[in-house]
């Protein structure tokens, strides 16, 4: 295979892995915290891209369009926006149902990102179209080789790697970090040592819903459009790659994204009739990952006591 | 809870009340044509609902029903082709009945691997969509008679299911969760794509024929002209009947209690010698078999099928008919099912909103009210059986 | 054949759970109709015992023989098909089922579990029905008659000492020849306890073929109705033999109070 081709598909596959890694961070932190699956984390994905369409749609209106400015602008306002609205989510419906059983947080979590998705697409003027999202990073690109490396991908690329680099600070070198690890590994001893749970909790939802968002929009930078079921196979994605990580292992979200992504790229190499088998070669690999190791390659924490 | 104490069987005619009343307005909600007749009747039903738990109406009905279940089966056999034969002309209305019908049977499938033995299953509506794909290329392309068509199709779903199975068992809740909404996104995809299965268009379904009786010409029997789809509307009242009764014996039966048993606590379950993973799989064919059938059934009905029938959100519609009338109760499942299928119908204007709507409800019950519209009561083996 | 002398074997059991040697090369054995008390501090081992044996986590290392038959790596329901029963230190009912579902869920390789009989022969499988009901009261009406005319209401809601009844009546209706009782005194009172025991050994009088190994912290069970004692510290055995011997031994005193007397 041609050099410049394959460091084409070496490239796209960094940028989806480091996609999914982001969504699938959000997941195992919820499962780690809470013991909860938030199936509406990946549609919160999906209106944080279209708040940040919607801010960019407002800064324009009142003539704002100057680049850098406006990517700011949207990624401070999805990013905000979606932090509280995961803060909303896990105050007002999964922390309260946590005594009830697991599968009632599932399907709650479940229909709650229909109705965010079907809100997107009811309410957002034309939703149920794909809609264009505007290029703000810069258009140039380097040749290297046979290869042209577009700038906004690299720039995308070393943002999404920073964002996860700091994540791992955080969890590993601050007392905020230490005060998450701490209650998710166990609840209890991290109450009576005198962590805030409610407060932890809530911030591991907005740290999560915000990661969401940032994925969102470097999603909409990178295909230059997005539609309202984006954050459906987002998250379905993002899901399988925390599990195939082993949920609760923030190492292994990070791992099961880029493995999916790898998935991806191969089944596209080797099966090109179709772009859509791309999907079912992956998800076939991962159901037979999930089969050979149920609780995924880095182990899930086992929570049941006999 | 004072069933049991009850030492002689409780009455048929608070059970028969109920059914008369819901037969004469559900006619009526039909028949219905004005979207503010309409309003005005959906108004009325959740008033007197209400008003009748108040006035602690409903739990005689509760009883009659639970004690005389065979008797008020049959009279609810006979008020469904009273009304089949009340609107034996009208087009529309039959096919909504039919639909009615088939989603039934799909639910009572999904409610034996999730109500019963609590597998999620969120590709319902794809293992639906496989039998209805099963009518479409087997009934175009080969001569295999139809009623066999159907039984193929429950047969293939089973087949397929049993594909996704081996994951599904060795894992958790959320796992299986995981793999059958990839299962639900990908068979979509796959159909879109395949254009030997007609692509994002779909195929068209021949309609069924039996014994040379073609299903799709209207009926003229005398001076009576029927619309075409009564002879559907006979056929999926049998699967109907056929699909409660095996469920109905299915629950009231060791199987029932096993499946419970492992939906409730597997590990005790396994210290008391039952087999988890063959009650799993069982519970899950057995299910997929019943969509399966109903698919193909509901395939020759509408005469065509493409994949945007059969997507993801379908599949949420299904479970959100189980979540709302309790899980675990074939009643409250026809209920909740008929609720669902007819309301957004009738109500054109939030036929567009009927996923967020139903999403919406189901939230407002898991919060409020788990059990559902008609919570499934303790297991009786045998209504009416006293000691 | 030469008549059994030891219902259960165990040979150098281990158990490892991460970093906690949980079962350390234990060396257990009871003999039939016997029973045996199984006591120690939290933690030392008693219940995963009961787990490793029951087939719920595999055992590391060592062996378990159960009428001649080793049952080491055997699933938990090759375990109770072999004649093996068991409760549970927290109770575990199925709360929503009815008081005869629950105690019929013990009774499962006595029932005919075949899809034909259980869906199309319906006069056999009534038959069958009221034979298990028979024998559901007959072994409920042992514990607390009051229940009897309730077996067919829901298990919830009902006080914990009948819930304890309840979990034995599962355990036992399949007559088991061995049962393991875990902690069954756990929330109940004195005279509660007394009464559980006396239906107890009850039943097992009549059958006359029922070995019992006992889990408890309440050592006037332990004293009153247990022929031998084992005591269990850190997943060994310190110390066999009669509950009077045993609970003066200087190791088993230091084990609980870290202290000898």
């Amino acid at each position: 295979m041609d050099a410049g081709l394959l460091a084409q598909y070496v490239m796209n596959g960094l940028m989806l892995g480091m996609m999914y890694a982001l969504v699938a961070v959000g997941f195992t932190l919820f499962f780690g915290v809470l013991d909860v699956i938030k199936f509406s984390h990946g549609d919160v994905l999906t209106v944080g891209a279209f708040t940040a369409l919607a801010t960019f749609a407002g800064l324009r209106g009142i003539g704002i369009d100057y680049g850098p400015i406006n990517l700011f602008a949207m990624l401070a306002v999805a990013i905000l926006s979606m932090a509280a609205l995961g803060m909303l989510i896990a105050r007002l419906i999964v922390l309260p149902l946590r005594s009830a059983p697991a599968l009632n947080v599932l399907l709650i979590t479940l229909m709650l990102g229909t109705v965010l998705r079907e809100s997107v697409r009811l309410f957002y003027p034309q939703g149920a179209n794909p809609k264009p999202f505007p290029a703000l990073l810069t258009q140039a690109s380097i040749d290297l080789g046979r290869f042209n490396l577009r700038l906004d991908n690299g720039l995308m690329l070393a943002a999404g790697v920073l964002i996860i680099i700091g994540l791992q600070v955080l969890l590993n070198r601050t007392k905020l970090g230490l005060a998450i690890r701490a209650v998710a590994q166990d609840e209890e001893t991290a109450r009576t040592m005198g962590i805030n749970f409610t407060a932890v909790v809530l911030i591991t939802f907005a740290i999560g819903s915000a990661l969401a968002a940032f994925a969102g929009v470097i999603n909409g930078l990178y295909y230059n459009e997005i539609n309202f079921s984006i954050g459906l196979y987002l998250g379905v994605i993002g899901f399988s790659a925390a599990i195939i990580g082993g949920l609760g292992s923030v190492y292994g979200a990070i791992l099961g994204g880029f493995l999916f992504a790898g998935l991806q790229t191969i089944g596209t190499v080797v099966l090109p009739f179709a772009s859509a088998y791309k999907d079912v070669f992956a998800f076939a690999v991962v159901i037979a990952i999930m089969a050979w190791r149920p609780t995924g390659l880095i182990q899930e924490k086992i929570s049941e006591r006999v | 809870m004072a069933e049991a104490r009850q030492k002689t069987s409780a009455p048929l005619w608070p059970g028969l009340a109920a059914l008369l009343l819901a037969t004469a307005y559900v006619g009526t909600m039909l028949a219905a044509e004005k979207q503010r007749t309409i309003i005005a009747l959906l108004g009325f039903g959740i008033a007197a609902i209400l008003l009748a738990g108040w006035l602690r109406l409903l739990e005689p009905v509760g009883r009659s029903f639970a004690d005389r279940e065979d008797a008020l089966g049959a009279l609810s056999i006979a008020a469904t082709l009273a009304i089949g034969g009340y609107f034996r002309e009208d087009h529309f209305v039959l096919l909504l009945v039919v639909t009615v019908l088939l989603y039934s049977v799909a639910t009572l499938g999904l409610n034996i691997q999730f109500g019963y033995a609590g597998v999620l299953n969120f590709a319902g509506a794809s293992f639906f969509g496989i039998g209805a794909y099963t009518s479409a290329v087997l009934n175009t392309y080969s001569t295999v008679p139809h009623l066999l068509v159907l039984l193929i199709g429950g047969l293939l779903a089973a087949f397929i299911g049993s594909l996704l199975l081996l994951p599904v068992l060795r894992t958790r809740g959320h796992y299986a969760a995981v793999v059958t909404i990839a299962f639900a996104l990908l068979l979509k995809t796959f159909l879109e794509v395949s254009d030997v299965l007609g692509g994002p268009q779909g195929m068209q379904v021949p309609g069924m024929k039996l014994l040379g009786w073609s299903f799709n010409d209207n009926i003229t029997i005398g001076r009576l002209s029927l619309s075409f789809y009564m002879s559907y509307f006979f056929v999926s009242l049998l699967l109907l009947v056929a699909a409660f009764v095996l469920v109905r014996r299915l629950e009231r039966s060791w199987i029932g209690l096993n499946l419970d048993a492992l939906r409730l606590d597997e590990t005790a379950a396994r210290c008391f010698g039952l087999n988890v993973a063959r009650w799993k799989i069982i519970a899950f064919l057995l299910g997929n078999f019943l969509i399966g059938i109903a698919g193909a059934l509901f395939g020759m009905v509408g005469g065509f099928v493409a994949p945007n029938n059969y997507t993801f959100a379908d599949s949420l519609i299904l479970v959100s008919i189980l979540l709302l009338g309790g899980i675990g109760n074939p009643w409250g499942l026809i209920v909740a099912t008929l609720i669902v299928v007819v309301v957004p119908e009738k109500l054109q204007t939030i036929q567009e909103y009927r996923f967020l709507l139903y999403a919406s409800l189901v939230i407002a019950v898991l919060l409020f009210r788990p059990e559902g519209l008609l919570p499934r009561p303790v297991r009786r083996y045998f209504p009416g059986w006293r000691p | 054949m030469a008549a059994l002398t030891k219902l259960l074997e165990v040979r150098s059991l281990s158990k490892k759970f991460g970093g906690v040697l949980a079962l350390d090369r234990l060396d257990l054995s009871v003999a039939p109709n016997d029973i045996l008390g199984l006591i120690g501090p939290n933690g030392s081992g008693k219940t995963t015992f009961f787990n490793v044996v029951t087939g719920i986590y595999p055992a590391d290392a060592g062996s378990v023989i159960f009428e001649r038959v080793d049952i080491t790596q055997a699933a938990s329901r090759t375990v109770y098909r072999a004649g093996i029963s068991r409760t549970f230190q927290r109770s575990r009912l199925c709360l929503s089922l009815s008081i005869f579902d629950n105690i019929m869920i013990g009774n499962h390789k006595r029932l005919n579990q075949g899809l034909w009989f259980n869906l199309m022969r319906r006069s056999d499988f009534k038959r069958q029905f009221e034979e298990s009901y028979q024998a559901a009261r007959t072994l409920l009406d042992v514990f607390e008659p009051r229940l009897c005319d309730r077996i067919f209401e829901p298990a919830a809601g009902l006080p914990m000492i009948d819930r304890r009844r309840i979990e034995i009546c599962r355990a036992l209706i399949n007559e088991p020849r061995l049962l393991l009782l875990d902690e069954p005194s756990a929330g109940m009172t004195h005279e509660e306890t007394n009464e559980l025991m006396d239906d107890i050994l009850q039943v097992r009088d009549r059958k006359k073929n029922l070995t019992i190994i006992i889990v408890e912290h309440e050592m006037g069970v332990i004293e009153r109705i247990t022929d031998r004692c084992i005591v269990l510290n850190f997943g060994r055995k310190i110390a066999e033999g009669p509950y009077r011997q045993v609970a003066a031994d200087k190791q088993v005193q230091e084990a609980y109070l870290g202290v000898a007397l």
